[in-house]
């Protein structure tokens, strides 16, 4: 079947089985190998992208049922070469430990922050309960997340 | 490996399910679909994505009731200020299923024909009365939400139907209702226990009540005798713990990863009693509308 779909700005065309996910396309058809393929029954939240701006778990994704979408992954959030905020706080604050679960966690974030740049603690807590660090480093990606709501709050 | 069959409106997708007896599978969120198939508990030779069906989707308030599409997504349920206010429950238990992801792809015509015993939907929706409308080619039906369910992962819904709307008694004041449960985890973790009230007062008394419960029969449970012992006078412990204890002697739990029978009859007790009272001070405007009900159930100040 054909799809065609906008990744991080940019027009896809290609030929897909019907049954082929959304991650399955953005890995072995489009190259963006940042979106990680984890459970796949929607438990771990790595493969956590945006569609239409809302965090989706792409494992459980029909590509075919988002055709037309604008899809942002985590290659989308840094612009010419720089990381976006979410990403470069992750860094300051060492918010990676293996980094499996990493780019999920920034995509859900990103999610979060877009709506709600002010989330407090236990908000950001319930919109990352769907992505699992198995290095257990929460503390440190609620931190992360809190310092991007506080600047981009201020800057608003 | 399906096919995929994408209709243009819902006439066209009842028509190919008619046409291919047996052998469709309707495909929404796709949470439990996806699943589903990929640990082969269905195998279906075509799937039909009803996401371009536009007109499934979305809330309607009419008078004392809502109306809500099949295809409305659990998130929009979730931040809707206008039912956490008319139906308290329905927001709680949308909020506190799976994830974020989860519930901003999975549908609420989904999590009820999925029919998990444990499922967060079926109780608040039961407590408020719902109505569920069917459509197939030869035209739709409404039935009462409670008949949908046959079993674990079984409908009463026949080959080529679909659920479109659920109807739900939403009443703009006089009314409160509560979901609440039991887990291990706060997130991304089913229901030991679901319990779901709702109570409807005037000049001091509960006037209607209902208390539904998950994950602790085959099926979601209504229990009318546990909503008969509250009604009548303004509730009360000795009132919220009888209904609790009709409750519990009601629902036929099993013990499995989630916790033992005589565990979970214990639970359901005590969460029957805690959601009653909820759904009484919100009846009587005394708990804040749209105040998300404490997870677990853990409360101070409101307990039996």
């Amino acid at each position: 079947m054909k799809l065609e779909l906008t990744v991080n700005g940019d027009p896809y065309r290609r030929e897909i089985a019907p049954d082929a996910t959304l991650l399955l396309v953005l890995r072995d058809e489009l190259d963006l190998t940042g979106t990680k393929w984890g459970c796949m029954t929607g438990d771990c939240g790595a493969c956590t992208v945006l569609v239409d701006g809302e965090p989706v778990v792409s494992c459980l994704q029909l590509a075919q049922q988002v055709r037309g979408a604008e899809v942002t992954t985590v290659e989308g959030l840094g612009r010419d070469g720089e990381l976006g905020d979410v990403q470069a706080a992750f860094v300051r604050h060492g918010a990676a430990q293996c980094g499996f679960c990493t780019p999920g966690m920034i995509v859900a974030a990103e999610a979060l922050l877009r709506h709600n740049p002010d989330a407090d603690e236990p908000e950001v807590r319930e919109a990352l309960a769907g992505n699992l660090c198995r290095c257990t480093g929460y503390n440190k990606i609620v931190d992360a997340v809190l310092d991007v709501g506080r600047s981009r709050s201020t800057t608003a | 490996m399906p096919e995929l069959f994408q209709p243009v409106d819902l006439d066209e997708a009842l028509a190919f399910m008619a046409e291919h007896p047996g052998i469709t599978m309707p495909i929404a969120g796709g949470t439990d679909v996806m699943i589903d198939m990929r640990i082969g508990r269905a195998m279906p030779e075509w799937l039909v994505d009803l996401r371009p069906l536009q007109t499934l989707k979305g809330l309607a308030f009419e008078g004392d009731a809502v109306r809500i599409g099949a295809l409305t997504r659990l998130r929009t349920l979730e931040l809707n200020g206008e039912l956490a206010r008319r139906a308290p429950a329905v927001v709680e238990a949308a909020r506190v299923l799976g994830s974020v992801q989860i519930r901003t792809m999975a549908t609420l015509g989904g999590n009820l024909c999925h029919a998990t015993p444990s499922a967060e939907m079926p109780p608040p929706l039961l407590v408020h009365d719902a109505v569920a409308e069917v459509a197939s080619r030869d035209g739709s039906r409404t039935l009462p939400l409670a008949d949908v369910f046959a079993g674990p992962g079984a409908t009463t819904l026949e080959s080529g139907e679909l659920l479109t709307a659920v109807t739900l008694r939403a009443t703009e004041s006089g009314s409160g209702s509560c979901y609440l449960r039991q887990t291990v985890r706060w997130s991304m973790d089913l229901a030991g226990v679901g319990v779901a009230a709702s109570i409807e007062a005037a000049a001091g008394a509960v006037t209607a009540a209902r208390v539904a419960l998950g994950a602790v029969a085959p099926v979601p449970l209504l229990v009318p005798e546990a909503g008969a012992a509250v009604i009548g006078s303004p509730l009360t412990t000795e009132s919220a713990v009888e209904a609790g204890a009709r409750a519990a002697a009601a629902c036929s739990p099993i013990t499995d990863a989630r916790g033992t029978a005589e565990y979970r009859r214990q639970v359901v007790a005590v969460l029957v009693a805690r959601a009653l009272r909820i759904a009484w001070l919100r009846a009587n405007g005394e708990w804040p509308a749209g105040l998300p009900a404490p997870i677990n159930g853990v409360l101070s100040g409101a307990t039996s």
